[in-house]
């Protein structure tokens, strides 16, 4: 029988493709009569994606372990929220989740221009098409896989060691880096941000081939979308691997973080050719689709990259068997929009234009497109070839001696470019070019200058690192320029958007106010972001693998340099988990309404506190007392062997209950008493599967407290987990306490005092409250 | 027009000599193979699972503790982690003497790390020649906390 969240996926296939049809008999023939059925058709699609996704929340709440991806990713006795984000732990979830936010901006689409133009028509049919090439990838990966079609357990149906209808009593648990507050919100932010992307991409695309107006508008908002949930899902992605992933690390370069940033650089890049483009559509014509066609295209390889095998990283949390599929409709979109944009090329240079020299905002903005494409080629690069020489000639080959030094040294150049750009175009003013070209140039003359400064740390890589000895001539060489390089840069960038910010604010209209205060801050965040990184990543701290003795709780115990020292307060562990109610029936409720229970089959979960195994030839009987707190009652067994069992055991068994048995080998008589067979009995989980230990602590500098909290480690059957102390000041310095698991009787801690970190977690803030500033306000479409 | 075009080849040649050039640099520095094991702190371990039987027959022969080292290629802090701490002359001694040694990455051994339930690099599971976990260490820890460690399992299982 085919599962029912499989026939809703189906439905959906097969309402896709018939509102295909219908917009292409319209499109082509100018046939209606399918045409009616599109709008409806693609809602209820949405309707039905909807119902499928509750459907697979609803296993995990009630955690129906029938199904295999339940049983993967959740286990009873999981706190409700995880169960509800397991959802999205694995990839036959995110899938689900990518199809179903896809269809809900195609009924967004249908429902707002309810296919009137030929470009919704047609950019509503490239939605389609994505669509149903993801509900294909969704099937083929169906999160409603029934658990008695796992291999390994058909196996052993066929051998009959297990039952044609198998449900196991518990699902195999979330992995311990995954039970976060993070993990919540990071994989959403990161799939509905890919999907989001589909309108944007489906709208380049018609333009592309037809030309047609409207496009960017059409597709504008969700870009804004995109661009925020991307970003945030980014940000977020930093946050877990800084609060959770333990060494103090926001941002490792890791394959997987670096592959989402790459569509998020070049949907920067779009955003950006988009602002141009839309007052004069001859500016960027090609640029700003090419740049909505190739952050599709990125987004699909990040979302390779995080599954696939290839690129392993911190995120291979689950197999893959679609990748192929996926690195289809790569090449297919890639070739598409490269003959597309060729094509356009062709046509467009018969026009001539006037060439106003390079001093003006169009070339000034293209050279910062430019730079978003350099800057994404550079992370694509780098997470690349390495994966391609790993398939062509079976090498494993590092980037660099260390991989972020790949990243930093090429991307630090383009970096004060961007910032120079960010500088020149934000206080662009055509009349006071030649000045603006003057402040210019002496910020560049002082980034140079300052490049060769010479201090003890403050390098692009940093000299006391056992890499640098061996990084290639190159990297040594820009690995030598002093930071503080960025600085005449950022602050030019900085005067330039303040200076922005005061010429929004002196305007009297409500609407470009708001979104000249969004440009801004999105603007000013980015500089905090740079500001961050690069102070935190150069001044921190760090004294490492300290082990203090439990014993010496309430002392402060000094760590041996720079004047710092601990304090342990408390010490704990506990369970995560809920308490779980155990299976069956409470014993005190069998007695209250005994003749309901007799003679039929009943279920108790308790501890053995008495219990005999008497001789009853040619085999044994097992009489056990169980006592679940509410009452106790005798169950008895037979084997062919004593059965293995101590008092204090708990266990969970299922029988058929009788009352008045008298026991010829006991003596005994039963007011009540419950027969159930060896393999109905089953050791019930006397603790949790997660448990966290915790340490209150105190961190002093100089004698005096910088820091308090608590820090805390997650063990667990699928691995474990730090939860570092982290105390925020005020200046933006973070006292982070990773604590690595109690080893013996002592405390093993980790002190890292990073300053500058909240600058850039404020940034991002900026970005998020900047973008929304410039989402709220609608440009009021254009007449005719 | 001419100005973009001519940005464009610009950043076009730019970007494919970048290309070109660290594609070689990293086929010529910075190709990581079984021969050369500098970067697994220089010390040769045994290597992936199919070694695994075999390293337990040995320190069962030998009476000797195992360390097994969970890594991988795109692991910042393993690299850092191999040369400091896996590297430290007193750890190396007691490491290349006293113990058998595996190494297991972490994108190939997945199954082995489920078992141990590790998820993540760097991780170190120490065990006794019958396969029991003694030890576990987690993460980046620097020399002067690994040591102990690495001496004190040697001496468990001297002592049995």
């Amino acid at each position: 029988m085919i599962p029912l969240g499989d026939i809703l996926l189906y439905a959906s296939l097969v309402l896709s493709v018939i509102a295909l049809l219908g917009l292409l008999l319209k499109d082509i023939k100018n046939i209606e009569y399918l045409n009616k059925l599109v709008t409806p058709a693609i809602i209820l699609i949405a309707g039905i994606l909807t119902f499928a996704y509750s459907l697979l929340t609803y296993y995990f709440v009630t955690g129906d372990f029938a199904y295999d991806y339940v049983w993967q990713y959740s286990s009873s006795d999981l706190p409700l929220v995880y169960k509800l984000s397991g959802t999205w732990a694995g990839q036959p979830g995110t899938y689900l989740l990518w199809v179903w936010v896809i269809y809900l901006s195609a009924a967004w689409l249908a429902w707002t221009t309810k296919h009137s133009t030929a470009l919704s028509r047609r950019t509503q049919m490239i939605t389609l098409f994505t669509g149903i090439y993801l509900l294909i990838l969704t099937l083929i990966q169906t999160p409603f896989k029934l658990i008695i079609e796992r291999p390994e357990v058909v196996e052993m149906i066929t051998k009959g060691t297990l039952a044609a209808d198998f449900v196991p009593l518990d699902g195999n648990g979330l992995n311990a880096l995954l039970v976060n507050f993070w993990m919540i919100v990071h994989p959403p932010l990161m799939f509905i941000g890919y999907a989001t992307m589909t309108i944007p991409f489906a709208a380049a695309i018609v333009y592309l081939l037809t030309k047609a107006d409207g496009w960017e508008e059409l597709g504008r908002q969700w870009t804004r979308f995109t661009w925020l949930f991307l970003g945030m899902g980014i940000a977020v992605g930093g946050v877990w691997a800084y609060v959770i992933l333990g060494w103090g690390g926001f941002w490792a370069w890791d394959p997987v973080e670096t592959a989402s940033f790459i569509p998020w650089l070049t949907l920067t890049g779009f955003m950006h050719a988009a602002a141009l483009h839309r007052k004069d559509k001859s500016t960027f014509s090609i640029a700003a689709p090419m740049l909505a066609v190739v952050s599709f295209v990125l987004v699909l390889y990040a979302a390779i990259v995080v599954r696939s095998g290839l690129f392993n990283s911190v995120h291979a949390f689950g197999d893959n068997s679609t990748g192929t599929l996926l690195i289809i409709l790569i090449a297919i979109t890639a070739i598409v929009s490269i003959v597309l944009g060729m094509r356009r090329y062709l046509e467009e240079t018969d026009k001539v234009e006037e060439d106003h020299g390079f001093w003006n905002k169009t070339n000034i903005f293209y050279v910062t497109l430019l730079l978003f494409v350099i800057l994404a080629f550079i992370s694509f690069w780098g997470i690349s070839f390495p994966a391609f020489i790993q398939i062509t000639q079976g090498l494993k080959v590092g980037v660099a001696s260390d991989t972020k030094n790949f990243f930093n040294v090429w991307s630090y150049p383009f970096t004060i470019i961007l910032l120079l750009a960010l500088g020149f175009c934000l206080n662009y003013n055509e009349k006071k070019k030649e000045e603006q070209k003057k402040t210019l140039f002496i910020v560049i003359g002082l980034s140079i200058i300052t490049m060769f400064l010479r201090t003890d740390t403050f390098y692009v890589l940093d000299h006391n690192s056992p890499f640098w000895a061996r990084e290639p001539a190159i990297y040594k060489m820009i690995g030598n320029i002093s930071v503080v390089s960025l600085f005449p840069s950022m602050i030019y960038a900085t005067w330039a958007t303040a200076q922005r910010l005061l010429d929004y604010l002196s305007i009297k209209s409500i609407r470009p106010k708001i979104k000249g205060i969004g440009i801004a801050t999105v603007h000013f965040g980015t500089i905090l972001i740079l500001f961050g990184a690069v102070i935190s990543s150069n001044f921190t701290q760090s004294i490492e693998g300290y082990s203090i003795p439990l014993s010496s709780k309430g002392e402060v115990v000094s760590l041996g340099q720079g004047g710092y020292a601990v304090k342990i307060i408390d010490f704990s562990t506990r369970s995560l988990a809920e308490t779980a109610p155990a299976p069956g029936i409470r014993i005190s409720e069998i007695y209250g309404n005994p003749d309901s229970y007799i003679n039929n089959n009943v279920k108790v979960t308790g501890k053995i506190v008495d219990f005999q195994n008497v001789q009853t030839p040619p085999s044994y009987t097992t009489y056990m007392k169980i006592d679940d707190g509410t009452g106790s009652l005798w169950v008895a067994t037979q084997a062919d062997e004593p059965l293995n069992i101590e008092n204090g055991m708990e266990l969970t068994m299922e029988g058929f209950m009788m009352t008045n048995f008298r026991s010829n080998s006991t003596g005994k008589t039963y007011d009540l008493i419950i027969f159930t067979s060896p393999e109905a009995i089953t050791e019930a989980a006397t603790s949790g599967k997660y448990n966290v230990q915790s340490v209150q602590l105190e961190v002093y500098k100089d004698n005096s407290m910088i820091g308090s909290g608590t820090a805390e480690y997650l063990d667990s059957q699928s691995g474990s987990g730090t939860f570092p102390l982290i105390d925020s000041s005020i200046t933006g310095t973070d006292v982070y306490v990773i604590f690595q698991g109690l080893s013996g009787e002592s405390v093993p801690l980790t002190l890292k005092i990073i300053p500058a970190v909240n600058f850039a977690w404020l940034g991002i803030v900026f970005f998020a409250i900047g973008i929304i500033l410039i989402m709220a306000v609608r440009s009021r479409p254009k007449e005719g | 027009m001419r100005t973009k075009k001519m940005l464009s080849i610009i950043v076009m040649i730019l970007i494919l000599s970048f290309a070109y050039f660290s594609y070689t640099t990293a086929l010529s520095n910075f190709t990581l193979s079984d021969q050369n094991n500098s970067y697994l702190g220089g010390i040769q371990f045994h290597r992936a699972a199919s070694g695994l039987e075999e390293s337990f027959q040995i320190a069962q022969q030998e009476n000797k503790p195992i360390m097994m080292y969970f890594w991988a290629i795109w692991c910042q802090y393993c690299a850092k982690f191999q040369t400091d701490t896996l590297g430290n002359p007193q750890v190396k001694k007691i490491l290349e003497e006293d113990y058998v040694l595996v190494a297991m990455d972490l994108d190939i051994d997945r199954e082995v790390a489920q078992k141990y339930g590790v998820s993540y690099p760097p991780y170190l599971v120490f065990m006794d020649p019958k396969g029991k976990v003694l030890e576990r260490v987690p993460g980046a820890v620097g020399p002067e906390y690994l040591l102990p460690i690495v001496t004190q399992v040697r001496e468990t299982v001297r002592g049995k």
